[in-house]
């Protein structure tokens, strides 16, 4: 959702352009739609002119998906186990 | 959870208010592997995370008659195992207290990269398959992150809260956290970035 009328987060001038630095650090705002419509026609313009930071905007974007897919965990069988006897020797005991 | 299986949740809580212990257990068999995945992932012990997982269903069971269900069943349990977790970290902190800072890109002095990333990876992100290598080296580069970093990044873009509940719960303001994530992904992304730069 963007927010007309938000000030910029970094005091970056009106009409002057975002350098990579102001892009990556406007990146949380960006991606979770905070952006004010002068801000984000600030990165837009920078993103137009820079593959780099479009890279490095894919990546960053790609990092948490990727994160949460290398970090899936499973209840090993037997610590389910202990953890079912655990909880009716509690609740038997009520 | 899906939509029926949070439908299926409600049924269960019902019963399980109503003092089915069968219905209770069910609830647990389908709630344990997130609950204990996100006690592993916050304190990064076996042993811990199967004494979180106990203490959040009996706590939970505990509760039972104060849940009103305005909340998912499954929502309500993640946050009293992050909980849970958060607050033997807090005891652990004094023994082990990991002060490095998440690597972030370097910038010329007018603002450019200095570094340019060699490949866009991002495309890879859907591949079915993770790699191990890779998944090691984004298990090794997360538990790396100092503390305030990693449970920020865990909470909100692995285990899915809110930026007002990590807030709570952390004790910092809704700014802060989204600080600390930016940080976080940063290093993350760094990280990740070096990998691909080393196959």
């Amino acid at each position: 959702m963007k927010r007309e009328g938000v000030p910029s987060i970094i005091g970056v001038a009106p009409n002057d352009m975002f350098t990579c630095k102001d892009s990556i650090d406007h990146l949380v705002h960006f991606l979770d739609g905070e952006l004010s419509a002068e801000d984000e026609a600030h990165l837009q313009e920078h993103l137009g002119g820079c593959p780099p930071c479009v890279d490095f905007v894919n990546t960053y974007r790609a990092t948490s998906g990727m994160a949460r897919r290398a970090l899936v965990k499973k209840m090993p069988a037997e610590v389910g186990t202990a953890l079912q006897a655990f909880l009716r020797s509690k609740l038997a005991a009520k | 959870m899906t939509q029926t299986g949070t439908h299926d949740d409600r049924a269960l809580l019902s019963r399980a208010q109503a003092g089915d212990i069968s219905a209770f257990e069910e609830l647990v068999g389908r709630h344990q592997d997130r609950v204990y995945g996100l006690a592993l992932r916050m304190t990064r012990s076996e042993p811990d995370a199967a004494e979180i997982a106990q203490d959040t269903f009996l706590s939970a069971y505990q509760h039972l008659p104060e849940f009103r269900g305005e909340a998912a069943f499954g929502s309500w349990v993640h946050r009293i195992a992050a909980n849970n977790a958060l607050m033997r970290l807090r005891h652990q902190r004094v023994r082990d207290l990991v002060v490095e800072e998440p690597v972030e890109p370097e910038f010329t002095d007018r603002g450019s990269l200095a570094e340019y990333p060699e490949t866009d990876w991002s495309r890879r992100a859907d591949d079915k398959v993770l790699d191990d290598e890779l998944r090691r080296a984004i298990q090794l580069a997360t538990d790396g992150l100092a503390e305030g970093y990693r449970e920020v990044f865990l909470l909100k873009d692995v285990e899915g809260m809110s930026y007002e509940e990590i807030s709570e719960m952390l004790g910092i303001s809704v700014p802060a956290v989204k600080s600390r994530l930016h940080r976080a992904r940063l290093g993350l992304r760094q990280a990740i970035d070096d990998f691909y730069k080393e196959v």
